[in-house]
């Protein structure tokens, strides 16, 4: 009993496929897990939207979809145009500076509910005062790199 | 006495100096204590070793202590260390009690500092010796005891440890590390990932994406419509603080400072466990636990003592063992290679001078820091104050310096901050736990290692709970800690459901008494 019990437990590791041993164990857990919210949690909830009681997350939600989607388009032109602009001028970090300035002030723009002269001039002033205090400092003086 | 010689202004200066800038580094979101630590390293070549080790101890404790800041004001954690912070100080600094919540944190910091400096300084040889001991095994069963601990976090455990298990499947995206006594392939990834993913997701951008780009991803489906944050946030402004808030608090102020130190000290179990055990303990202690996670300042001085303490044992595998206790120390490793001192058993006997120097860093930094933070807060909690038009931008560019810069230029490494911050998005969306996702992918790459190499070395599951009297202590608490969390789950849903009842009666009463009326 003592034995069959010891070589249940027992377990050899064969180094080629080791690397997949610990993410196996891992599948199996999550699988488990998985179904089980998927019982007592998903169900319930899903017959709860069925009743009406009880919304479907991000799709059944009320969103500003200008400002969400925009951020997200804006974040993603941000890093790819950061690369680009920055191989331009390697090891300058002219590429964080110079796009970083367009994001700062499209993004402030894209958030800014009321348009003031004021609140215009400050978001001006922002975009070009934070990208180039951000990199004098950082690529400057803590030579840190920088696209 | 002989390194009395070598404490002089430029010294003092340095450590100051260090504390400062540390403080600035953490609290910016994105930015970190090691990022801090990094960026100076070559500094310390120009300086010499008990100099530059002066500025890096202070970066160390400026940099993790600055983490509360955006933690507080901002709900981004600055360091790892500060998620626990965000639980409690995210809502006072809601109800207008931000500044008291960061008078708060800077004590329970200071605290936790100089007692885990105590501890490092009285019992050093004998907590590495103690700690030499632990086997892949008991290091395992730590890691899987942080695990465990972080569900009772959780409003729904199970929600928690699935979302924990995410965390730790996203960490093993990559290769079985050589280094680590892997085999060296990668899983989890199509070949065309491989020039991207070969050594996974860095923890520093994935870090910064789940808690500052999906932050501004949740703010902007809201469309951003208050004008300033500080409509959000208000501080206060007579300070709303006095040191009575420690009153009846100084047993969980001690037992989270050990426990940070303690956790410090196992090697690779970093402050994101310190401060999650710390605040579970505390949580599950503590005799009103319901306010925790609400704004309650029993949550922040748990979590602020214990990654505060986290400094100084996290220093103790370091120079007895020669392992980094957490990343930073793994930077500090750096700074003693480029001066030739090896770190490891005969640190401390052959370099008593450097010993007793970096001891007096880690105490000034500390003070230094509670003087700053402390008189300063109010300024430094000016961020809050910042349009969030201008803000957002500006964290956005700040996370993007972050997570391109921890690896010396990696443009990879600023796409995973979008990935990152769209997993987060979601997984806060459709009701996941982002702290146990987090955790486990911190941890989940150690576990892996060793469990995998216990089994290897003995051949059985059974190791896990014979190995040795630590192991089943460890399994005790891990079965403790679940338990109790399941215990609080069944109060918890019983108390509310006894509300709900009242409620119901007291409204069928009122309307009862409404038809008598009629």
């Amino acid at each position: 009993m003592e034995s069959g019990l010891s070589s249940l437990l027992s377990v050899s590791i064969d180094f080629e496929t080791s690397h997949l041993f610990f993410p196996r164990i891992i599948h199996w857990i999550m699988a488990g897990l998985f179904v089980l919210i998927l019982m007592t949690k998903v169900a319930p909830f899903m017959a709860a939207v069925k009743r009406g009681e009880r919304t479907l997350p991000i799709v059944g939600e009320a969103r500003d979809n200008f400002r969400f989607f925009g951020t997200l388009v804006l974040i993603v032109a941000y890093f790819y145009f950061m690369a680009v602009v920055g191989d331009m001028f390697p090891y300058t970090g002219y590429g964080f500076l110079m796009v970083s300035m367009a994001f700062v002030l499209l993004m402030s723009l894209l958030y800014l509910h009321d348009w003031s002269k004021k609140a215009l001039t400050i978001v001006v002033v922002n975009a070009i005062v934070a990208p180039s205090l951000a990199w004098f400092v950082l690529a400057k003086l803590f030579t840190i790199t920088l696209p | 006495m002989e390194f009395l010689s070598l404490l002089d202004i430029t010294f003092f200066l340095l450590a100051g100096l260090g504390a400062l800038v540390g403080i600035i580094f953490g609290a910016i979101p994105g930015m970190t204590a090691t990022m801090a630590v990094a960026v100076c390293l070559p500094l310390t070549y120009a300086l010499g070793l008990h100099h530059g080790l002066a500025l890096l101890l202070g970066l160390y404790v400026g940099g993790i202590s600055g983490g509360m800041v955006p933690a507080v004001l901002l709900n981004i954690p600055g360091t790892p260390s500060s998620i626990t912070t965000t639980f409690d100080g995210y809502p006072m600094a809601q109800k207008g009690e931000g500044e008291k919540a960061l008078k708060i944190c800077v004590i329970a910091s200071v605290i936790g500092g100089l007692i885990s400096a105590a501890i490092l300084f009285l019992f050093a040889p004998l907590l590495a010796d103690f700690s030499i001991k632990f086997s892949y095994v008991e290091k395992f069963l730590i890691i899987l005891l942080a695990l465990s601990v972080i569900a009772s976090l959780s409003t729904s455990m199970l929600v928690g440890i699935f979302s924990g298990v995410i965390g730790i499947w996203l960490s093993l995206i990559g290769d079985y590390s050589i280094s680590d006594g892997g085999n060296g392939k990668t899983r989890l990834m199509f070949d065309f990932m491989e020039p991207y993913l070969f050594e996974g997701f860095s923890l520093l951008p994935v870090l910064i994406g789940v808690f500052g780009i999906s932050t501004i991803l949740l703010e902007a489906e809201k469309g951003a419509k208050s004008g300033l944050v500080s409509e959000r946030i208000k501080i206060s402004k007579g300070g709303g603080f006095s040191l009575s808030v420690f009153k009846g608090r100084l047993t969980n102020l001690v037992r989270s400072s050990f426990i940070g130190t303690f956790v410090g000290m196992l090697p690779g179990v970093g402050g994101s466990a310190a401060s999650v055990l710390a605040y579970t303990q505390e949580k599950n202690l503590t005799r009103d636990s319901s306010q925790m996670g609400k704004g309650a300042p029993q949550g922040l001085i748990a979590s602020e003592s214990a990654n505060n303490a986290l400094t100084g044992g996290a220093l103790i595998p370091l120079l007895s063992l020669g392992i980094p206790g957490d990343s930073t120390t793994a930077v500090l490793i750096g700074a003693f290679t480029l001066q030739g001192i090896q770190v490891g058993p005969l640190f401390i006997p052959e370099n008593p001078e450097t010993w007793y120097v970096m001891m007096t860093a880690l105490v000034f930094a500390n003070i230094v820091m509670f003087f700053l933070m402390f008189y300063a807060i109010k300024y430094i909690a000016k961020v809050v104050m910042v349009p969030k038009h201008i803000l957002f931008p500006i964290i956005v560019m700040m996370c993007v310096v972050g997570a391109y810069a921890i690896n010396y230029g990696i443009m990879f490494d600023v796409w995973t901050l979008l990935i990152f911050g769209i997993l987060g998005y979601l997984v806060q969306k459709i009701g996941l736990e982002v702290a146990p996702l987090i955790i486990g992918f911190i941890l989940g790459g150690q576990a892996e290692v060793y469990f995998v190499k216990s089994l290897e070395s003995f051949g059985t599951y059974s190791i896990f709970f014979t190995k040795s009297p630590i192991a089943m202590v460890l399994w005790g608490l891990i079965i403790a800690s679940l338990m109790f969390a399941i215990v609080m789950g069944f109060n918890s849903r019983a108390r509310q459901k006894m509300e709900l009842t009242q409620v119901t009666g007291s409204t069928h009463t009122a309307s009862g008494k409404g038809h008598d009326t009629n």
